[in-house]
């Protein structure tokens, strides 16, 4: 367990550099339970409430959560040089590692099996998208507003593919409606 | 001015990946492969898949797509478009959430998100295994994963690692 009192921030710019890479270098499946075990458990910079608040402010938000994430921490930490280094430093590996994976792939792409692989994981993540929603869904299951909202969402976006620019702002201005007479 | 595209498309993305990136992959997708034609509706899949397996925010399948289209500088472009505007709110939000986070309007458009973000995020999973028509082949994958996931801890990973073999093996 953690306890409050002995977390202690990043002491220099080199120190948030290296954990957030090694936050980015380590994380194959998911960058979430990374961050938590570099920040929280090894480092010990944040403790676990903290956390936990900092990744919800950062959920709220639109964009790429641990990104946001790694902007807020190190403005709290070293004004803006933290948020461009500890930016930096959570992208520098993976960046490179997608990047060599990518010219892998299309020296690779002319064969059929491995053509065939790489649509299999793809498959499987787009399974993946399908688990988070219905995981995140089961919230929502005793609010009819909110599955009318959800399905809307699919089959407009989903299966008629028209664009997000049209659907957010009708979807979020109904989410409101009903948000403020309490149907969700 | 491809470059300026990626910034341009991948900037208004970030504004609007709530929850993250997943609630705008069915936009990207149709940007990337029906608007400009970047990448074939299989190939989109492809560098997606990329983006998943390898280690890193899943935020980087822009800066695949950024590379097919308009190479290294591409790739940087659309990374940082997919992340500054974002950030910058993100930024400029932190210093005031103490104040936010338990305001009521604050609650109300966190239960009016959710939803949208449970579709979309939906929509992002259909849209990936349905690249141009119906193949079941690629629905049962996705509806194997999508079932373990939800009843069980397992890591991503090894599922990605499976959904590959199965893939080679039927999708030749």
């Amino acid at each position: 367990m953690t306890e409050s009192g002995s977390v202690a921030p990043p002491r220099t710019l080199g120190e948030l550099f290296l954990g957030f890479l090694a936050i980015g270098a380590r994380s194959f499946g998911g960058v979430l339970p990374w961050a938590y075990r570099t920040m929280v458990e090894e480092r010990r910079w944040l403790t676990q409430a903290d956390f936990a608040e900092t990744i919800g402010l950062c959920q709220f938000l639109p964009g790429p959560n641990i990104g946001n994430a790694s902007i807020v921490l190190g403005k709290r930490w070293f004004g803006v040089r933290g948020s461009i280094v500890a930016f930096l430093g959570l992208f520098a590996l993976p960046f490179f590692w997608v990047m060599a994976l990518g010219a892998l792939y299309l020296e690779w792409a002319p064969h059929p099996v491995v053509r065939a692989v790489v649509t299999g994981v793809g498959a499987t993540g787009a399974g993946l998208f399908m688990g988070t929603s219905i995981k995140l869904g089961k919230a929502l299951i005793r609010k009819p507003a909110a599955l009318v909202l959800v399905a809307g969402c699919f089959v407009s976006v989903g299966v008629g593919r028209v664009s997000m620019l049209i659907v957010m702002p009708i979807a979020a201005a109904l989410g409101i409606f009903a948000a403020r007479r309490g149907w969700l | 001015m491809i470059l300026l595209e990626l910034a341009l498309y991948f900037g208004v993305l970030s504004l609007m990946a709530f929850g993250g990136m997943p609630a705008v992959m069915p936009e990207m997708q149709r940007i990337v492969v029906e608007a400009k034609g970047w990448a074939t509706p299989l190939e989109f899949v492809q560098l997606f898949a990329i983006a998943q397996a390898a280690p890193g925010p899943n935020v980087l399948i822009v800066s695949l797509v950024g590379w097919k289209a308009a190479g290294p500088s591409g790739a940087l472009i659309a990374l940082l478009a997919a992340c500054a505007p974002a950030g910058l709110l993100s930024w400029w939000i932190a210093g005031l959430w103490e104040r936010f986070k338990d305001s009521p309007w604050r609650m109300a458009i966190q239960r009016a998100i959710a939803p949208l973000v449970v579709g979309l995020t939906l929509s992002g999973g259909y849209v990936l295994c349905t690249p141009s028509t119906p193949d079941w082949r690629l629905w049962a994958i996705a509806a194997a994963s999508g079932t373990t996931m939800v009843f069980s801890r397992v890591n991503p990973l090894w599922l990605l690692g499976a959904g590959g073999v199965v893939g080679g093996v039927l999708l030749q």
